[in-house]
């Protein structure tokens, strides 16, 4: 019987997992068919980035024609499926390399960049929203809202001026643009891509503190967008628990406000943080163009605009199935942790 | 005691990140912030736009130089010494002996013939020129030959200026000497190196390139065994920086070196501050009006007459175009021997409305403009706009990238275009000429979308006549002469592209740096440039 019960479970699971499989491939078929059709119906001529306005046009003709342009676009779709297959995203027309190699190289920047301002986000929205949810309409709620508000609308490329300016021009507390000193450029052999990461292996400590340097005023300002939205949906969902009847009865039997706020309310909205924090930080990976213009950061957001304004639709591409894969990944990542704290869903 | 160890913490923390690191850039290496966007290869042949030759300029050597101050002197390169044949149709150089790559390859006249041959093999981007001048993929192997390890010989195709031809290898990046058994080395399915060069360089430069990272840095290193006398500079660094404010507080702070591509109004600002210099250099592109002749008003000489008469040059050129164009209304760029003074059109509204009523067009009629969205473009657009509506005709402006804008241009859809172009980085009127006014083929099907003539479908047969026999024409006199006559025509005939204003670069560096030149034809050279501290 219990042979038979764990067979029957494992298969449901089975099904359950070829299930979310067969989901994923279709989201993913779609995102990639969507971006290339309006890739391919955009106004901007990938022929023109690559030869110039001013050449005749037989050189015109013949890279048009070494792009495969000339084909039936369901054909050069089913090409770049074919090669994609082969774990082929093709070659990025605005750099010359293979996309997966630009990927590799662009991507740690945004990872590094995303997870301090996501952890910035995090560990001072959530304390911020939970504070507010506590005073409600008292002075501190009130500021903590200002704050979320403001941190919510005023253009993060107005903070990173106004941010570059204070602390990088008049205090000198923070790098310039870019990753690093130049000084320091290439001391340090990439292992993970990630700057702080490679210099801490390698010893290197001044590498480290200028990587530090550098990267901490983009990532506080990148944060203070997600820092904000979390404060907002902490206070929103805190609001919610602490007005219901078992938050009372704790308060009954005589617990402390710390206990009955941090044990009990804290802990039942959980599931639903986690939903948003993972998803705040997908939108951090997807690339904080603004960011990464104003301080000169070589990451995942420069490289997909640079590639959607020369209509490089490899690059494009290539970046759109990552985003899509992030997306996805932080999804079920999601739906497993809300097994783990929330066992209704199991 | 909790608040008071988590303040010491945050101090404590606070004064870590901020210690100061580097407050100059190093004596020995030169930092530049510029835009990488449209560095998208290294390889001389497919070089488009102006960054690319900067950079290759300093990686290569060419045959020839053109002098920054004075572009008529063509100073020798690689080549020691040329002559011109006496019927003009072949020019012989003789290559520097003892030149070595940075391979340690040596550099022969093989080398200078087969880079050459490659840009017309390869049809790349810098092909055109060539092609203009009768060479092709065809002929090249004849044209451009070396008869010796130590001599180059140039026989020209077609009958051209030899002068122009001499500008060009001092001036197109795609006549830059390559390492042939390098590039060779390199080869992938017959590409001649195509793929590789995008992202090396195999060049006799003043610096040698270590390591170029797209859009984020390109690192290079002086060439410790040059022939000329080495680079006073260890090191060149050039950051990709797209935001004009980014650029400036890092010139302020001392970060960067020098600064391309800063907006006019940081530029404006950056005048006030005494530790910057400020070098703007002419270029030989003009931004133009460009109406499309294919277009029934248009192509009523009346009607280009009137657009002529609406357009606000002195408002245009005293409110958007400083630092980007200086005062200019001629198909030929500014300060050459032959260019003409400027005819002194003016904005003259009821003049336009007479036109247009005999034109038939009494109540004006709708239109539009494609312009780049980018200032000044759209900043002229934008006055424009305004100054057609006084004529009454009302204009919607289509914004675009240059892709969009020029991509419409070459296709001849489009009926007034605000742009830049008109080659001119040959000091010679030839050279703007034929990007501007010459026209051979006004069909469709001729496709010669490199001719900013063909593109706005005006022919004067009166005019290309003349512009190819002033090409051929060996006396400088009545060349000059014949060029001057072109201009005459081109205004009786109201051409279809108005020159406004001719381009100006501006680049904006530390007070210490020294020679740093900035080259008309974007071949600014850094060997010499060095810090004075």
């Amino acid at each position: 019987m219990s042979i038979f019960s764990l067979t029957g479970r494992h298969m449901r699971r089975a099904t359950g997992f070829g299930h979310r499989l067969a989901i994923v491939a279709v989201t993913l078929m779609g995102l990639l068919a969507l971006t290339f059709f309006i890739g391919r119906v955009m106004p901007l001529d990938p022929v023109l980035s690559i030869v110039g306005s001013d050449a005749d046009q037989s050189t015109y003709q013949q890279v048009y024609h070494q792009l495969g342009l000339d084909k039936p676009m369901y054909m050069q779709f089913a090409y770049y499926l074919r090669d994609l297959l082969h774990g082929d995203l093709g070659r990025a027309m605005l750099t010359g390399n293979a996309v997966t190699a630009d990927i590799a190289r662009v991507f740690p920047a945004t990872i590094e960049l995303a997870t301090i301002a996501i952890l910035f986000g995090t560990f001072v929205g959530v304390p911020l929203g939970v504070f507010a949810a506590t005073r409600r309409g008292r002075l501190g709620d009130q500021v903590v809202r200002v704050i979320s508000l403001c941190g919510y609308s005023v253009p993060v490329f107005w903070f990173g001026m106004m941010g570059l300016i204070i602390f990088y021009a008049w205090l000198d507390w923070a790098g310039g643009a870019g990753r690093i000193d130049l000084a320091f450029d290439g001391l340090v052999q990439s292992r993970t891509g990630l700057l702080l990461i490679d210099a801490a292996l390698a010893g290197e400590w001044e590498v480290f503190h200028s990587a530090l340097k550098h990267i901490t005023l983009p990532a506080c300002i990148l944060g203070l967008h997600s820092m904000a939205y979390i404060a907002r949906m902490t206070r929103s969902f805190m609001l919610t628990q602490l007005s219901q009847e078992y938050i009372i009865t704790a308060r009954v039997k005589g617990l402390s406000e710390l206990q009955v706020v941090w044990n009990h309310a804290f802990r039942n909205i959980l599931v639903q943080l986690l939903t948003i924090v993972a998803l705040a930080y997908g939108s951090l990976l997807e690339g904080a163009v603004l960011i990464e213009t104003v301080f000169a950061w070589p990451g995942f957001g420069s490289y997909l605009t640079g590639g959607l304004l020369l209509g490089d639709m490899n690059a494009v591409m290539g970046c759109v199935l990552l985003i899509g894969i992030i997306f996805v990944t932080l999804n079920l990542i999601a739906d497993a942790l809300y097994q783990v704290f929330d066992p209704r869903t199991r | 005691m909790k608040v008071p160890y988590l303040l010491a913490t945050c101090a404590l923390s606070i004064s870590l990140i901020g210690m100061p690191l580097q407050a100059k850039t190093p004596t020995d290496q030169l930092i530049i912030g510029m835009s990488m966007n449209n560095l998208l290869s290294l390889d001389p042949a497919g070089a488009t736009g102006n960054d690319v030759v900067e950079v290759n300029a300093n990686m290569y050597d060419s045959l020839v130089e053109l002098d920054p101050a004075d572009t008529y002197k063509i100073l020798p390169g690689l080549a020691e010494s040329w002559t011109v044949a006496a019927d003009n149709r072949s020019i012989t150089f003789k290559i520097r002996k003892g030149v070595k790559f940075h391979s340690g390859n040596p550099l022969t006249a093989e080398d200078a013939a087969w880079s050459l041959q490659r840009v017309l093999k390869l049809n790349l981007a810098l092909a055109s020129v060539w092609k203009s001048y009768g060479f092709s993929a065809a002929n090249v192997e004849q044209s451009i030959r070396a008869t010796d390890a130590e001599t180059l010989v140039l026989t020209l195709p077609e009958p051209t200026d030899p002068k122009l031809v001499i500008y060009t290898l001092g001036t197109s990046v795609g006549a830059m000497v390559l390492d042939r058994k390098k590039v060779l080395a390199n080869e992938k399915d017959g590409d001649m190196g195509k793929a590789w060069l995008t992202t090396n360089e195999a060049g006799s430069g003043p610096f040698a390139l270590n390591e170029w990272r797209q859009k984020d840095v390109l690192l290079m290193s002086r060439n410790e065994s040059y022939w000329r006398p080495q680079a006073k500079l260890k090191r060149v660094v050039l950051r990709h920086m797209t935001e004009s404010q980014t650029l400036r507080l890092m010139l302020e702070r001392g970060d960067i070196d020098v600064a391309n591509g800063m907006s006019v109004p940081d530029v404006e600002a950056m005048k006030k501050n005494p530790n910057v210099g400020i070098e703007a250099v002419k270029r030989g592109n003009v931004y133009y009006v460009a109406v499309s002749a294919k277009d029934v008003k248009f192509a009523d000489k009346r009607v280009r007459l009137a657009i002529r008469n609406l357009i606000d040059y002195d408002g245009i050129n005293k409110t958007v175009m400083p630092n980007y164009g200086l005062y200019h209304q001629r198909p030929v760029q500014m300060g050459l021997p032959a260019t003409l003074p400027n005819p002194g059109y003016k904005l003259d509204v009821p003049a336009a409305r007479k036109l247009l009523t005999e034109a038939g067009f009494p109540n004006g009629f709708k239109t539009t403009i494609r312009v780049l969205s980018d200032p000044p473009f759209i900043n002229i657009a934008t006055s424009l706009q305004a100054t057609l509506a006084l004529g009454g005709i009302e204009a919607s402006v289509i914004p675009g990238t240059g892709n969009q804008v020029y991509g419409a241009m070459r296709d001849r859809s489009f009926e007034i275009i605000v742009g830049r172009g008109g080659g001119g980085a040959e000091p010679h009127p030839h050279s703007s000429l034929r990007s501007l006014v010459y026209n051979p083929d006004n069909r469709d099907e001729a496709k010669l979308t490199n001719f900013q003539g063909w593109r706005t479908s005006f022919i004067s047969p009166e005019i290309n006549a003349l512009i190819e026999k002033a090409e051929v024409e060996q006396d400088e006199k009545k060349q000059t002469a014949m060029y001057q006559e072109i201009q005459k025509l081109y205004e009786q005939q109201v051409g279809a592209i108005q020159p406004v204003s001719q381009m100006v670069d501006t680049v904006v560096l530390q007070k210490d740096i020294r020679n740093f030149h900035s080259h008309p034809a974007s071949t600014t050279r850094w060997r010499e440039v060095y810090k004075q501290r």
